[in-house]
């Protein structure tokens, strides 16, 4: 296949942009009755308290910490692809890094929510941030808690500073095909950019600094939400195996959503010469390693268990494949460790309908890895007599489609207002055009 | 009070621009004008190229790099201050018994703290040496074909002797159209 040119680059990129269809306004509409029942639930929850949750002591963490590791895990490929793949000169990152970027940023805007529909009494969600309170106290740095409202607001922070540096000699493309006040709009976004040399070599140097930077929170963020739990006395949690267990979780999760958003995006706006096979084929490759790394780390956990010969942590990883939640240990099992196993065959990863089918198992798997580790290990703790089978409402639920919802909208959003691939980048990966070669062809 | 300076007419050419099509005539373009002596010119690309860079700045790497060094001390100084400090202010053993200033949990804050400050301070200078937002550019780069497909050379302040030979240079290095260069007076005023 022939590279595209420059100027096919600008337009079949730009292309998507603009121009809503029915099908486009559908699918916004599904998002926004999803994201008005979410509220529905979040406001009864507002207006009743948390007790229209299915918490029952000691069980206190439920779908809203469950689906906030979810998002705040979906968000670090966006992250890897971007940063890593960056430093390390992948070709196959050029194409999906925007998107994935994007999906890093509305993932970690996603997970932000749940903190605060987690405390309950939202309006009280500022107690987080360090600040001199009345009797100057201040929080305490010691608790992994506050680690995470460090990592995660440092994460979106740094995040949203890469993606928007990434945007900006893009949207100055988007802007120089626009009119009017979409084009005075487009002008102030991308801070009057024009491409002159000065603002290159600044820009390049920067954000080959951003990718750096960015870097270690790829590993660090995961590793400090698995704080939250590895820092616990809990049975099941208090393992030093959590962070690489964590992150390795976070980047299969991750790729695996990757390919569930971009499959589709490639196919309806034609951004197929774009975003090929040959990237999905990777992101199977990545989520294949790291399903690996996670299916080690479930098997060595129950080996510690076993092997520490601690009555507690053994009673809890028996209960977890014997006891009310069996069903969501073979769940986690069967789509983290056994779906993916297909792609080790050339044939079925390069395949789009298995590709996409098997990346949605993976949604759904890693959704429950971290629903088994918070539900098993708290219903199931030291104490016998205080065992419980916690079991989420219709609010929580509600909540939690809620949030897919305002997931997608914002990346249905994105598709239509920003460019899906990062242009400057897929013309800086091309052969220029060069007077010699076309000397030579003379 | 207007006090009356004496104006002196000085024949100044309207900015130079160069289209190319193609990097190695561009990288020529850039070239040819340094050894006649004009470096004072604005290249535009719709994405970065090293070549380019290595033409016009021969290497020189930006100054960003200290920022960035910059804002990580900073932050990795702050975020352990403030864990520090604030810890230290209300001195209580909390349950765990770790003691009032604990290194070990506060590094995870500093580190963060030094990623987020290095991340801002790179950003800010790299809108201040890049001049952005940009404001000040000549009317001659905004061409609608820097953003897709071509390549340009703006030259701002020509003397009016000069840009014959400027243009010239910029036309035997391939360039598709060379424009502008126009003699016109431009009025100084000597306080």
């Amino acid at each position: 296949m022939s590279e595209p040119t420059y100027s096919a680059v600008n337009r079949d990129v730009l292309k998507p942009l603009f121009t809503p269809t029915a099908a486009y306004f559908g699918l916004l509409g599904l998002c926004l009755a999803g994201l008005a029942w979410g509220g529905y639930c979040w406001l009864t929850q507002l207006l009743w308290g948390l007790g229209v949750a299915g918490y029952h002591p000691p069980v206190f963490w439920g779908v809203y910490i469950t689906t906030f590791v979810f998002w705040v895990g979906i968000g670090h490929a966006g992250t890897l692809i971007s940063a890593v793949l960056f430093l390390t000169r992948s070709r196959w990152r050029t194409g999906i890094n925007r998107a994935a970027e994007a999906m890093t940023i509305f993932a970690v805007m996603t997970a932000a929510l749940f903190p605060a529909i987690h405390v309950g009494r939202a309006w009280y969600a500022y107690w987080l941030f360090p600040y001199p309170n009345q009797r100057q106290l201040w929080v305490n740095f010691k608790s992994p808690l506050m680690w995470d409202v460090f990592a995660v607001s440092t994460y979106f922070t740094v995040s949203t500073v890469f993606f928007f540096i990434g945007l900006v000699p893009d949207m100055a493309s988007v802007r120089d095909t626009t009119k009017g006040f979409t084009r005075w709009l487009y002008g102030a976004m991308c801070l009057g950019w024009r491409g002159t040399d000065r603002q290159w070599r600044h820009y390049m140097a920067a954000y080959g600094f951003f990718a750096a930077l960015a870097t270690p929170l790829v590993l660090s963020v995961h590793s400090v939400v698995s704080w939250d739990f590895a820092m616990a006395q809990t049975p099941g949690w208090h393992s030093t195996i959590f962070p690489p267990y964590f992150v390795a979780g976070a980047i299969f999760s991750g790729c695996a959503m990757v390919i569930t958003l971009m499959l589709p995006l490639a196919k309806i706006f034609n951004l197929e010469s774009y975003m090929h096979t040959w990237h999905f084929e990777h992101l199977a490759k990545l989520c294949l390693f790291t399903g690996g790394i996670l299916t080690y780390a479930y098997g060595i956990e129950y080996f510690i268990a076993w092997y520490s010969d601690n009555p507690y942590e053994w009673g809890t990883f028996v209960d977890r494949v014997n006891g009310n939640y069996w069903w969501v240990f073979a769940t986690m099992v069967f789509c983290n460790c056994i779906a993916p196993l297909p792609w080790y065959f050339k044939k079925v990863r390069t395949n789009h309908v298995w590709l996409f089918a098997i990346s949605i198992l993976i949604n759904v798997g890693m959704w429950f890895e971290r629903y088994n580790i918070i539900a098993s290990s708290l219903s199931h703790s030291f104490d016998p007599g205080a065992w419980v089978y916690y079991v989420p409402t219709y609010i929580e639920w509600g909540i939690m489609l809620g949030s897919f919802a305002w997931f997608f909208l914002w990346f249905l959003l994105f598709v239509k207002i920003m460019p899906s691939v990062a242009i400057a980048e897929l013309k800086e990966a091309m052969r220029p055009p060069l007077k010699s070669d076309e000397l030579a062809a003379k | 009070m207007s006090v009356a300076v004496p104006v002196e007419a000085v024949a100044k050419a309207a900015p130079i621009k160069a289209v190319y099509a193609h990097m190695d005539a561009l990288i020529t373009g850039i070239e040819d004008l340094k050894k006649a002596g004009f470096r004072d010119m604005i290249v535009l690309t719709p994405f970065p190229r090293h070549e380019v860079e290595d033409a016009i700045y021969e290497g020189e790497p930006s100054p960003v790099r200290w920022f960035t060094l910059a804002g990580g001390i900073f932050g990795a100084t702050m975020a352990f201050s403030l864990t520090a400090l604030t810890s230290a202010n209300w001195p209580m053993i909390l349950p765990g018994g770790k003691p009032v200033v604990s290194v070990p949990p506060f590094i995870v804050i500093t580190f963060e703290g030094t990623i987020l400050w290095a991340c801002l301070a790179t950003f800010f200078a790299m809108c201040l040496f890049g001049r952005l937002p940009a404001s000040n550019l000549p009317k001659a780069v905004e061409d609608e074909r820097f953003s897709n497909d071509h390549f340009g050379i703006v030259l701002e302040r020509v003397g009016a002797q000069d840009a014959e030979r400027v243009k010239s240079i910029l036309s035997h290095s391939g360039a598709l159209e060379v424009s502008g260069g126009d003699a016109e007076s431009v009025e100084v005023h000597h306080a």
